[in-house]
């Protein structure tokens, strides 16, 4: 049995909001064109203070992978799962189109798309850490916002992360206990 | 004289069946683009509102069915004589809304085949759908023999197939509001009090559709109510105006904590029916249609009479289904992420696509197409004590 539990630490203050993240993981896992049509974002944080002393935080996101996910709880057919390394995933062909997991998810983080003929959301690139590679959004960064990693090792990257810094995830009130880790 | 009435009523059959099959047509024209172009391309969904009118649709017909079983258990199986009457045909709607509902809700499904095998062969029995799905099948199973059992004229059989329907449709019944209540993520749905909302509102619903049933079926076929029906008419109008006292305080109930204290996302959902994007839905439709003209017909002793109990009905079923619309709408119109910039939070738009519309009218049509096959076909007198 692995004990791997795949996570992401984003550190937001190094966004630039390129959205660079957005187009790789478009490219990398063949997401329809539209604006609708992600797995991945880049969500504009409301502006501090008043002119001319102005700031703003760009805080990126994607599928958190979470340990208590709605999402898997509430898809009638188990199209939706989670592999042992804790990446919530879609079995297509077991996907109905209710679109219940896309109401139930607290992030947003889903779409239909309709090419596949199933619900979409993001895997980790899961395709790409058979490869021992990293996921599209982690590697095409520009500022290195997000470090990808796995928290059962605790000599990762993530872990060492995590160990050294407050964090916070998003909606910690919904209980669904996110693998997104977002540096204070 | 029954000869003329023939003759008269021929041209408004036709007129009837016409309007039907054209309601039909429009609908099937729809589920052509929604085969040809996809889903996406034909209905006005979108990723953060992705329930829409066939969804409140679905919604307004199974409320409709458990409220006519519900209804129409009251005297198959809780002994009320003057709902006798009402037996066979309530059974029989029940069986159709139902129907449809699951129609509506398939042509909503991007794939209601898959859902027929992945539900069997892979049921998540945490999913509040799959219990939906699984509890309305068992519910339509007990309709249909507590229905074959007033068409044969069992007592016995009708009496314990009511008592298991009864309980199927509570359970089936709150089991959706369930599938709205239990999503943590959705503010303005979460909670124990959809599931009980929806019993209460689909006597409302059951109330409202059988005393049309009624009127207008003696109304097509030109003849006057017998001294049972006026006593069943009378009697679903003052339990009616009950309901709708109830009710009433539901929906105060439900606007209340919604506004108290502004809390995040139930505020927004909340002001959005208030003074919002579906206010006019909401005051229009749902209060003054929908309850209080209603409410006031029927505790008015000039109007509680069996035509004022229909008009009554007719208005309650509109409010309701802007009911079933409103809530489905509600509780996503507040979006999950933040958005950018200053000022209040940003609510979506939805409204339903011309294709959307066609489909609603053309499953009201089908239903009332099969009911009234039904009653030209099956005997639907009798079966109670005349």
């Amino acid at each position: 049995m692995s004990e791997k539990r795949y996570a992401i630490v984003l550190e937001t203050r190094r966004c630039l909001d390129c959205k660079a993240c957005t187009v790789a993981c478009k490219a990398e896992n063949l997401v329809p064109l539209g604006p609708e049509n992600h797995r991945n974002w880049v969500t504009e944080e409301r502006l501090r203070g008043r002119y001319p002393r102005l700031g703003q935080e760009f805080t990126p996101g994607q599928c958190m992978h979470c340990g208590n996910a709605p999402c898997k709880r509430v898809c009638p057919t188990r199209a939706t799962g989670v592999s042992p390394e804790g990446i919530i995933t879609v079995d297509e062909k077991k996907c109905i189109g209710c679109k219940y997991c896309m109401t139930a998810c607290p992030y947003d983080a889903r779409y239909y798309s309709e090419e596949l003929g199933a619900v979409d959301k993001c895997t980790f690139c899961a395709h790409r850490l058979a490869q021992g590679r990293l996921p599209a959004c982690v590697e095409t960064c520009p500022t290195k916002v997000r470090t990808f990693g796995d928290l059962g090792d605790p000599q990762s990257a993530v872990s060492r992360l995590l160990a050294k810094a407050p964090h916070r995830v998003q909606k910690p009130e919904m209980g669904t206990r996110p693998f997104l880790f977002y540096l204070v | 004289m029954s000869a003329i009435t023939a003759v008269i009523k021929r041209p408004v059959e036709w007129a009837w069946f016409g309007l039907l099959a054209a309601a039909m047509l429009a609908g099937a024209v729809a589920v052509g683009f929604v085969m040809a172009k996809g889903h996406g391309q034909v209905f006005n969904l979108t990723r953060e509102i992705p329930w829409g009118i066939l969804i409140s649709t679905y919604v307004f017909f199974v409320v409709s069915s458990t409220g006519l079983c519900l209804v129409s258990s009251l005297g198959d199986v809780w002994g009320f004589r003057e709902f006798e009457v009402i037996g066979r045909r309530g059974h029989l709607l029940a069986i159709l809304t139902l129907v449809t509902g699951f129609g509506v809700m398939a042509m909503e499904l991007n794939h209601p085949f898959r859902m027929a095998l992945y539900a069997i062969i892979s049921p998540n029995l945490s999913s509040p759908i799959w219990w939906m799905g699984t509890l309305y099948g068992v519910y339509l199973i007990l309709l249909c023999g507590e229905f074959t059992a007033l068409m044969i004229g069992s007592r016995r059989l009708s009496f314990v197939f009511g008592l298991l329907g009864f309980f199927a449709a509570i359970s089936a019944h709150s089991n959706l509001g369930a599938v709205f209540g239990l999503l943590e993520a959705r503010h303005y749905w979460y909670g124990s009090f959809l599931p009980i909302y929806f019993i209460l509102s689909a006597l409302v619903s059951g109330g409202a559709l059988t005393a049309l049933i009624v009127y207008f079926n003696h109304r097509a076929r030109g003849i006057p109510l017998s001294a049972d029906y006026q006593r069943f008419m009378l009697t679903v109008g003052r339990l009616q105006a009950l309901f709708l006292g109830i009710l009433m305080f539901f929906i105060i109930w439900k606007i209340i904590p919604g506004v108290y204290g502004q809390p995040p996302e139930k505020y927004e959902a909340t002001m959005a029916l208030v003074s919002g994007p579906l206010a006019f839905n909401f005051w229009f439709f749902e209060v003054l249609v929908g309850m209080v003209i209603p409410f006031l017909l029927l505790v008015n002793r000039r109007t509680l009479t069996p035509f004022g109990v229909t008009v009554a009905g007719l208005l309650c079923t509109v409010g309701i289904f802007f009911m079933r619309y409103d809530l489905v709408i509600a509780g996503q119109i507040v979006p999950m992420r933040e958005s950018a910039g200053e000022g209040p939070v940003r609510l979506l738009q939805y409204f339903p696509s011309l294709a959307e519309m066609a489909i609603v009218a053309a499953a009201v049509a089908f239903c009332l197409f099969l009911y009234t096959l039904a009653e030209k076909f099956l005997p639907m007198e009798g079966g109670h004590r005349h």
